[in-house]
């Protein structure tokens, strides 16, 4: 088995990992740092549950390998909330009730942040565009599209 | 997934002399989003893979007015939305990038390694057709300058030799009398593969076709250029007449497969009707 040491860094903290090279990002998030809010549902790029933000982009980590990682900053939707408060985002998706089952809403969740964190004023059409790789089944998409809009908002206001 | 070994190069040379060693059994990995589907399905089982990205330099756009573009073939979508550059100078191409997969897709896929995969629908082929691009390839002898067209050799087949690398692409300063668009056909608006694609790039003068430039996806086991409907049109009045016998020579000019997405008479009616509608939104 070839394995590869790496060093990633998970929602601040460095972990150090020894990963059988065919290990996943996604793998090694859920199984290696027992982050298990980042999910699995298709592992082919296509739904954007697993997405992640790798070095500011979201990405989907279950096409990315642990070793391509090696040295970068990821952030899961762990990472978003501070000490038991909610990030802006998340109020807004259980405000908007934009979340039933809620096993989309982690990946919708970070595609939002890193879209709100590239573009702080988008128009309804961009945030489809935006979410266009995260796939939800209950929803029907408007309260997750007006969540987003909503959380811009609020986001933009707290900024000088 | 099958276990391998794994490189990380820091240069064209090192990735170069690892293809030749490990020659057939070594895959090359850029941005992973076909060859890693490949390899979770089992049709790839790589003993050796070599990731480009970390290769310095191959992920960069530079445009001047004399040379035109050059991009490497690590530049991912987001990289060529996010290029002032092609913005401004090369629009069909952006339009394609536009179109591909989604978000967290565009951040990882790169133009080179949808070339390199060689899909007949490849959305970048159409437009680096129209634009004229040429690859650069590296290899164990020196490097080899081809014109886009030359690098597609069959289905998922290109024509790179054995420790042959694509770097990237030159594409000549564009021509400001000419417009051209891409149109993608696909059920979805997006993480969707076209059923046609077709790239188109037009100049007229004085109500007559100057230059034409017609490009297929997803039509033949390679993306083709359109070179009767091309040659019909240079000279004939700009007239819906003229366009439809363009699109008409198109079509005769395809050969698409029936397939789970379509049928290849759908294609063949997309690809008339396609044709059309590019070359008129090219005016």
């Amino acid at each position: 088995m070839k394995t590869s040491k790496i060093r990633i860094k998970v929602n601040g903290e460095w972990h150090e990992l020894t990963v059988p090279n065919q290990k996943t990002l996604l793998d090694v998030i859920r199984g290696d740092v027992h982050l298990t809010g980042t999910k699995r549902m298709c592992d082919s790029g296509e739904c954007g549950s697993c997405t992640v933000i790798m070095d500011g982009k979201a990405v989907n980590s279950c096409i990315v390998l642990a070793v391509e990682a090696n040295g970068k900053e990821i952030n899961t939707i762990e990472g978003l909330s501070q000490i038991g408060k909610l990030h802006p985002i998340q109020e807004e998706f259980v405000a908007k009730g934009a979340i039933q089952c809620g096993f989309c809403t982690p990946g919708m969740i970070l595609t939002a942040k890193a879209l709100l964190d590239q573009k702080p004023d988008p128009t309804a059409q961009e945030v489809k565009t935006a979410i266009a790789g995260n796939l939800c089944r209950c929803t029907g998409y408007v309260r997750i599209v007006n969540a987003i809009l909503s959380a811009a908002e609020r986001l933009r206001s707290i900024q000088p | 997934m099958e276990n391998f070994e794994y490189f990380e190069p820091k240069t064209v040379r090192e990735a170069v002399r690892l293809l030749v060693k490990y020659k057939r059994a070594a895959k090359l990995l850029a941005g992973g989003t076909d060859l890693m589907l490949g390899m979770k399905e089992g049709f790839v089982k790589p003993k050796y893979l070599i990731n480009l990205k970390t290769i310095k330099g191959l992920d960069k756009i530079a445009y001047s007015k004399k040379d035109g573009l050059r991009i490497g073939s690590l530049t991912t979508w987001a990289d060529i939305l996010a290029s002032g550059a092609i913005l401004e100078h090369y629009p069909i191409l952006r339009e394609a990038a536009s179109l591909i997969g989604g978000h967290q897709i565009r951040n990882r896929g790169t133009i080179g390694g949808n070339i390199c995969h060689a899909s007949p629908s490849a959305d970048s082929a159409p437009a680096l057709m129209v634009y004229g691009a040429q690859c650069i390839i590296s290899g164990p002898r020196r490097e080899r300058v081809i014109p886009i067209e030359e690098i597609f050799s069959g289905v998922q087949k290109t024509s790179l030799k054995p420790g042959e690398i694509l770097t990237g692409f030159r594409i000549p300063p564009p021509d400001p009398k000419a417009k051209g668009c891409y149109l993608k056909f696909s059920p979805r608006k997006a993480m969707d593969l076209p059923i046609v694609g077709v790239g188109a790039m037009v100049r007229t003068s004085n109500g007559t076709f100057e230059e034409v430039k017609i490009a297929l996806g997803a039509v033949a086991p390679t993306p083709i250029r359109a070179r009767r409907a091309e040659r019909f049109l240079v000279g004939k009045p700009v007239s819906d007449q003229s366009i439809r016998q363009a699109a008409e020579e198109a079509v005769n000019e395809s050969n698409p497969i029936t397939d789970l997405r379509a049928s290849r008479e759908y294609r063949l009616g997309l690809v008339r009707e396609l044709t059309c509608q590019a070359i008129t939104r090219s005016l």
